[in-house]
Parts: structure tokens; sequence; C-alpha cells
């Protein structure tokens, strides 16, 4: 390391570093690693002094409840690649469950529970089990078409052509034609009206920034199961620890391949010389210099604030000022008093809950919250972290929820937040009769809490919009406005929702291939 | 500054602050209509118009160009983004000419820029870029305004401008610095262009005082009016092509792309090793491979059209983009877009006439050519 130390930051030049890495979210984490295991001296900058943000531990009142995770709380794209090079196996990523159940649970209060793979045969559904059989297949076909996408391994149009181009006997069209097809239009092939319709209309509007009836709104759905969780696509997992220990897992993987972490250390800009990325100016005013930087941040903070307009392409500029549907995705943790303690409850409170509304009720929601009013019934996900406990707890139990869709509010205040608490728990009362009056303690997650903990621009967490329009994203801030030696794998450059890593690991072999190609040795 | 191609199906082209002095002292009373203004294309007779300017001084109405005023303290900022025309580095009074280039590097428009102050610019462009600048200015601490239709402009271009305009009371300091004076009355600011080869100078004012200062102009200076059709033969003998006609400037069809500043002949307008630009890294990194040229030719013939046939060793190489008889030359002189494949080939070029006779042609040694050359040769 060649360092010309000064009085302050200032004057410091740092030296000898191969790699950048800005940010140190999950992405950040994964990018660094695999820099590192390049042999290349890695260092990753982090604002504040939490690694993996968004996702962090929760813990509430005196008692710990195990594996409770602000962000995330469940796994179901997270890249395969990831979990086998980054070896996440011996660095502690292992699944209390990988194939959860889902009970959906209606506003008759009418229950259906599917298994965690919808291609097996459930007789319970009479009539309607095998048209289940057959959408399931085709769909699992289709998505499978979307996997180079959604793990970052097609990058080009020729690649993105390929990967939507190909037929699925289930599904005329494959892939291709069932992206830019709504929700609605699907199932009208398949199901008639009735709980199983209902059921996945509210999965596809879930954490989606369109309502089932609009066009492209199906391929939220179709990205979520071209995920997998070890090995089963579509499954949705939940790791031992909850999702929190995968960043932990991803922490200790960086650590163990070298990557020197600098928590609580801000970058300021990024410094571009001669159409190419030479380091990084940090806030005290001093450079660490480096030929390959990494940006995990969103893409406004990486563009606009760290390295500014005046050196960005005006259309690539525009692209990247898309504008997204100020529509989100907000946590609930929940203390319940009274938990149940008989085995049937426990294993009913081991699956994924949703409460689907009537998909009336679900295009209303989309409908206020375009307004930005607060709807009155909400697409709630609720996961009972105690029941993958090895012991139940007595007395109380914690419920992680998802609700949505919410407005993103970018005035959020303490009388918004309490009404958007207060919707939350109406939805919760109508899945779970009596729980609002249980609630011995809860805590709000806002987009505007996980931003403001460093987790990025507000807009950054609105809901994600057709998976079309995310390639059209993701390809536009990855091509990082062609700045040599810059990689963009921030959130824009994920394709769907959830833990996933994928957009890490294609920005650092992007880097590594063109490293490779140039003859920079490590 | 160039002209842009001619809008031949407009309706009804709009008059210009200058039309009705334009209008009056027009012979020949031939029009045609420019980004929707009407035009002069002769005002008496091509020949002469055209040797007015090479030994006198002409004056041209500039009126359908368009031009921005760009303040702020990110002005410099903005205008280097938008062209590759050196705004940071220019000093007050300075003008620069460049090109607009899109995120690939294909050629928008052609522009000029003068810095009228520290934080306050004047660019013009040969067509209407307000949303090119709309774009390019979010984020950046600028106000730009577009002032086409609120000034009048006159261009005195030929080897006597200089002479005509110091007659008209303004004298012009340099080559390169813009001056100011008052003109009967009129606020007039000018700043030195080079039409092609010849010296000259745009005069900007007020569009309610235009016929004050073309009046003054033509009495004081002894100038005479030039139409469009002989500034064309000045444009093709300087090399400077012309933007919709030689290099197409709206938006490429899907998969198609524009025309690079090295496929127009002009590189030395992009400088890869001066200051940043938009479409820079794109021309370092990505850009393809050329695929045509644009070169000025001079063919042995009187008469050539628009879309003529070239040949290059007997096989087709490309068309003719824009094409005029050269009373210097004394014959016809034009553009050709001709395949990359057909340059540095050995073989006689050709040119097929207005009545389909193929005419011998050579490479016509212009001013924009010599300078790309002279830019070539320092890259390499």
């Amino acid at each position: 390391m060649s360092e010309e130390a000064g009085a302050g930051g200032r004057s410091r030049i740092e030296g000898g570093v191969d790699a950048i890495v800005v940010g140190g979210g999950p992405d950040g984490l994964v990018a660094a690693a695999y820099l590192a295991r390049s042999g290349r001296r890695t260092v990753i900058f982090e604002s504040t002094g939490e690694l993996g943000l968004p996702v962090r531990k929760r813990e509430m009142g005196a008692r710990r409840f195990a594996g409770a995770s602000d962000g995330e709380h469940l796994i179901h794209a997270l890249d395969p690649h990831v979990i086998d090079d980054l070896d996440l196996y011996r660095h502690g990523v292992s699944y209390a469950s990988r194939r959860l159940e889902t009970t959906y649970i209606f506003k008759t209060g009418e229950r259906l529970t599917l298994r965690g793979d919808l291609r097996e045969p459930m007789h319970d559904l009479e009539d309607t089990a095998d048209a289940l059989g057959r959408f399931a297949t085709g769909m699992f076909a289709a998505a499978a078409q979307l996997r180079p996408l959604t793990s970052g391994a097609a990058g080009g149009a020729q690649e993105i052509a390929n990967a939507l181009s190909g037929d699925v006997s289930e599904f005329p069209g494959g892939a291709g034609a069932a992206l830019i097809q709504s929700a609605e239009d699907v199932f009208d092939r398949y199901f008639a009206e009735g709980p199983l319709r209902d059921a996945l209309t509210a999965e596809a509007a879930f954490r989606s920034a369109l309502p089932p009836h609009e066009q492209s709104s199906f391929s939220q759905l179709l990205a979520r199961w071209a995920g997998e969780v070890s090995g089963l696509q579509g499954a949705v997992g939940y790791p031992e620890g909850g999702a929190v220990a995968i960043v932990e897992a991803l922490r200790r993987s960086a650590q163990r391949t070298g990557v020197d972490i600098r928590a609580s250390t801000e970058v300021t800009e990024i410094l571009i010389e001669k159409d190419a990325a030479a380091g990084v100016v940090l806030s005290d005013g001093g450079q660490v210099r480096a030929p390959i930087v990494v940006s995990a941040l969103d893409a406004h903070t990486t563009y606009m604030s760290l390295i500014g307009p005046e050196a960005l392409d005006v259309a690539f500029q525009r692209d990247i000022a898309m504008r997204r549907a100020p529509i989100a995705t907000v946590q609930l943790h929940v203390v319940l008093a009274d938990a149940p303690d008989d085995e049937d409850a426990r294993g009913e409170l081991s699956r994924r809950l949703v409460y689907a509304p009537p998909p009336d009720d679900v295009r209303r929601a989309f409908s206020a919250t375009r307004r930005g009013e607060i709807p009155n019934d909400l697409i709630i996900e609720a996961i009972a972290v105690d029941a993958f406990e090895e012991e139940w707890p007595e007395g109380k139990m914690q419920l992680s929820v998802l609700a949505h869709p919410l407005p993103l509010d970018a005035d959020a205040n303490e009388q918004r937040r309490e009404e958007t608490r207060a919707a939350i728990v109406a939805s919760l009362e109508k899945m779970l009769p009596g729980a609002g009056e249980r609630i011995e303690d809860d805590a709000l997650v806002t987009p505007h809490d996980l931003a403001g903990r460093g987790g990025g621009a507000l807009h950054a967490f609105s809901a994600r919009e057709g998976l079309l329009r995310q390639l059209s994203l993701a390809a536009v801030t990855r091509s990082a406005c062609n700045i040599g030696g810059l990689y963009f794998c921030g959130p824009e450059a994920q394709l769907g929702y959830g833990l996933n890593g994928a957009a890490g690991r294609a920005a650092a072999r992007a880097a590594l291939k063109k490293a490779k190609r140039s003859g920079a040795a490590p | 500054m160039i002209f842009p191609v001619d809008d031949l199906l407009a309706d009804r082209p709009k008059p210009t602050p200058l039309y009705a002095a334009a209008a009056s002292v027009s012979e020949a009373n031939i029009w045609t209509s420019i980004n929707g203004f009407a035009a002069a294309r002769v005002f008496d007779n091509v020949e002469t118009e055209y040797r007015a300017a090479k030994d006198g001084a002409v004056i041209a109405d500039f009126g359908p160009l368009s031009r921005y005023a760009v303040r702020g303290e990110s002005a410099a900022a903005l205008l280097t983004r938008v062209a590759t025309a050196p705004a940071f580095t220019l000093s007050p009074g300075e003008s620069a000419r460049g090109l607009m280039l899109d995120d690939a590097g294909g050629v928008l428009d052609l522009a000029e820029i003068s810095r009228l102050t520290d934080d306050l610019f004047l660019m013009t462009t040969p067509s209407p870029q307000p949303r090119a600048l709309q774009l390019a200015a979010r984020g950046l601490n600028v106000q730009v305004e577009n002032i086409s239709r609120a000034v009048a402009a006159i261009g005195v271009l030929g080897a006597g401008a200089n002479e005509a305009l110091a007659a008209a009371g303004l004298k012009i300091p340099g080559d390169h610095v813009a001056a100011s004076a008052v003109l009967r009355g009129v606020e007039t600011a000018a700043r030195p262009v080079q039409f092609g080869a010849l010296p000259g100078a745009e005069l900007i004012f007020p569009a309610d005082d235009a016929l004050t200062v073309w009046e003054r102009l033509m009495r004081r200076a002894s100038v005479r009016p030039i139409g469009l059709d002989a500034m064309e033969v000045l444009r093709i003998e300087s090399g400077a092509p012309r933007p919709g006609s030689d290099f197409v400037t709206r938006p490429p069809r899907s998969g198609a792309r524009r025309m690079l500043p090295v496929e127009i002949g002009l590189p030395h307008l992009a400088p890869l090793d001066s200051g940043w630009f938009n479409g820079r890294r794109s021309l370092r990194y990505q850009s393809a491979a050329p695929e045509h040229f644009l070169v000025a030719l001079a063919i042995d013939g009187d008469r050539v059209l628009p879309g003529a046939a070239v040949y290059c060793g007997g096989k087709p190489a490309g068309r003719i983009t824009s094409c005029a008889w050269s009373p210097a030359v004394r014959r016809a002189i034009g553009f050709a877009s001709i395949t990359a494949a057909s340059i540095g080939k050995r073989g006689e070029i050709a040119v097929s006439d207005h009545l389909g006779d193929l005419r011998g042609a050579r490479l016509l040694d212009t001013a924009e050519s010599r300078l790309a050359a002279a830019f070539s040769e320092a890259q390499s």
C-alpha cells in the first residue's frame, strides 16, 4: 500500500487497492467476496456502522425473538451460484424450512393451504386440482426460461431475446408471452372464480407495483418462480435465524476471502479519470484509488450524487430517472400475547400465512395507494418467527408481517405512520381474528425507516414494475454510462424482489472478465 | 453556421424578422423553408452572389437557425454535456464550434457556442434542440432560454466581411472574439463565424430592430444579400456537411445508429483527449467500426443529382448526398456517402450524372478535410 500521510484525510491518497465496493448491503458483500476470491485486494466502504442493510436484526422488548429481521423475512430467490461459490452453507446458511406451505386466509374466514411445490398433486382441491397442475407446470417451465435474466447471467439484447423467445408446450409463447400479460388474463385460462384464483391473484399483486388486471402484472409472479431454494424451483424458504442469517453468512464469507471492510466510512465521490473509474473520495477528503469500483448503492445515489450529472450521458440520466410507482411494502413486527401451545397450532403457524382479499378489494387497494391514500384491505404475508425455533416459546409469539400495497410516502409523519400501522393491524385482524387485541408490542418498518438507516434512497424501496421494465432499468444502470472500470449492483440491477445476490455476482464477474481481457493481474 | 436541409413539405413557412427586408431586394423571388421559416434560395443570380462572397462581403438572414441563451453557475457544464465544443475553456467573447452527439457518439447536430460573460453563453444550432437541452439541464444549476424568436440574426460573410462591418460601425477584435456595438441605436452583438472557409461574423440583435440593422449594412457596408443556393456552393467547397442531407439527424430506426464524427469527416470536432462531452465514452470504448464515410468529390461534369450512384473501381460504393456546380473548381462538386470498404481501394471513382452517364471524380481537398487529416495525424 502506498499512502501519503498528511495532517488530515484531505491529503491522504491510498493506493495498492485493486477493487473498491461502495455500499455494504447484501449485493455489495457478494461483489466484494467474488472480487477478493480472485486474489484482488478489495475494500468495501459502508457509510453506516452496519453491514447488510436494509436487512438487519430486529429485537423487541426484553425477550429475544430469534430470526426476526427488518427488510426481508423469507428467501425465495437467493442465487444458487452465490451460495456455492461463496460457500454460504459453510458460513452458516441453513434452512429451517426450505419449502414452506402457504395458508391463504380469505375475508370470509375460509382457508386454503397450498403445497410448497404447486406442481405436486393436491387431491383435496378436487375439481381445480387438474387446472392447478397444468397451470403450475406451464408457469414453472416459463419461469425457468427467465433464469438467465434473474440470475444476472444474461444482459445483452440477444441473450434477453433468447431467454424470452423459447416456446413452452404448456404455455404458448413461453416466458415472452407470459411477461406481457396481466395476471387476470393468465388466470382466466385456467381457473374459474373461487378461492384458488383469489389466492393466486393476491400472490401476483403482492409486492408488485401493478394491480392484477394491468398488463405485465403476471411477470412479478413469474420472476419469483424463476428463483429457487436449495434446488427447489418456486419454493419459499425460511433460513434458520431468519433472513439476517443470510447477511451474516455473506459477511463471514467476505471476511474469509480477505475483504477489507470499512464500516462508518462514507464515500462522497467516485473519481472519474480519462472516462474510467479511478477510485473514490471519502468524506474526510482522502482518496482511495483502484481500477475497479463497484457500486451497490441505488442508481440515483451512485450516478447523480457520487458522479454527478455533468459527467453522465444525457439519455442515460433520463433513463435512470424513470418514474417509479409510489407504492411500497411495509413491515410490521408484532408481539402477540397468548401464543397457542398445542402442536396443531404450531403446525399451522409454521407456514407462510397470507391474507388474500377479494380481487375487487385488491384493485381498490391499488387505486387508493396510487392516490396516496392508505387502503382498507391489504395483502398480508405473515411469518411466526418462533414457530421455526427448536423450542416453542411460552406465552408470547412474534409475527413478522409484510403488508402491500401501501403508499411510498415521501412525506411520512407520525400521524401517517399511525394510520399505516392501523391499516395493517386491521387486515391482520381479518386474517387472525382477535390478533389486534393481543398485540403487546409492535414496530413499524417503513421504506422511510430503511432509507433513513442508510439502506439507500427512498424510491429504491418502491414496488417493482413489470419485469420487462425492470430489465430495461437493470440494463441501463448496469451499463454504468460506459464509464470504464465502474460496475453497478444496486437495487435497480436486481430483477424481482428479495435477497438475491445475483446482481453483486454479475457486477463482480463483469469486472473480472474485463480485467482478464485487459491483462490486469491481481 | 450551416443551415439544415430544407423542409420541402412545409406548408406556409413563417417569416423571419428580416423577411420583409430580404423580400424587398429579391429579384429572383425563389424561396424555400428552413425549420419552418422562409429563406431565400436566390436573390439575384447564384454565381453573382458566390463571387460577391469570394471577392467582397455578403449578408444572409440567419433567422431560421436556433439560438439558446444559457446562463447560470453550471452553464459551461451543460454545454459541455450537449456539445463537443470546449465551453469550459472559452474566455468571455470567444466562440467555438462542435457537434451534438447522442449517448452512442452519433452526430445529432452541429453547434456553435459563444461565451458572452463568465456565466452566460449563446448556443446556435442548425435545427431546434430544446428537448436535448432540457434533458441535459436536469440536475444542473442552469437556465436555458430559447431566444430564437426574440432575436434576429444576420451573417456577414466573405473576404471583405471585416471591412464591411467596420464600415457599418462594428469592429471585430479577432477571429474568435465576439464584440458588441450600437448600430443606429440598436444594441448589436457580433460573434465571429466561419461559413465554410469564408471569414465572417454573425450579428444578433432584437427582432424588433431587424430592418434597421439590415438597412444600415446595405447602405454603409456595400454588401449584397446571398441566398441558400450560393451558400450551398461555398459550403461544399469548404467540406462542411449539411445536417439532414449529408447525415441524418433524426432518431435512427430500431437497430440503426446515427453517423459518427469520423464518418461525417469531422473527427477533429470531437477529440477524445480534451474535455468530456456526451457520448465520448461510447466513442472511446464501444463505438462500432465506421460503416460509411462522407467525402467531398469534384466530378468531371456539370450536373449530378443528389442520390446519384458512386462507383469505386467499377463497383457500387455509395450515393451523392448533396451537390452543386462550383465556379471555382469549374465542375460539379458534392458530398458522397461511400462504404468504408471502398475507402483506400485502388481504382477510379465515378459518379452517374443526371443523364445516367458515368463521370470521373476525385476527392476534393477542402478546409475541413485538411483539418481532419491534421487531426488524425496528430492522434496517431
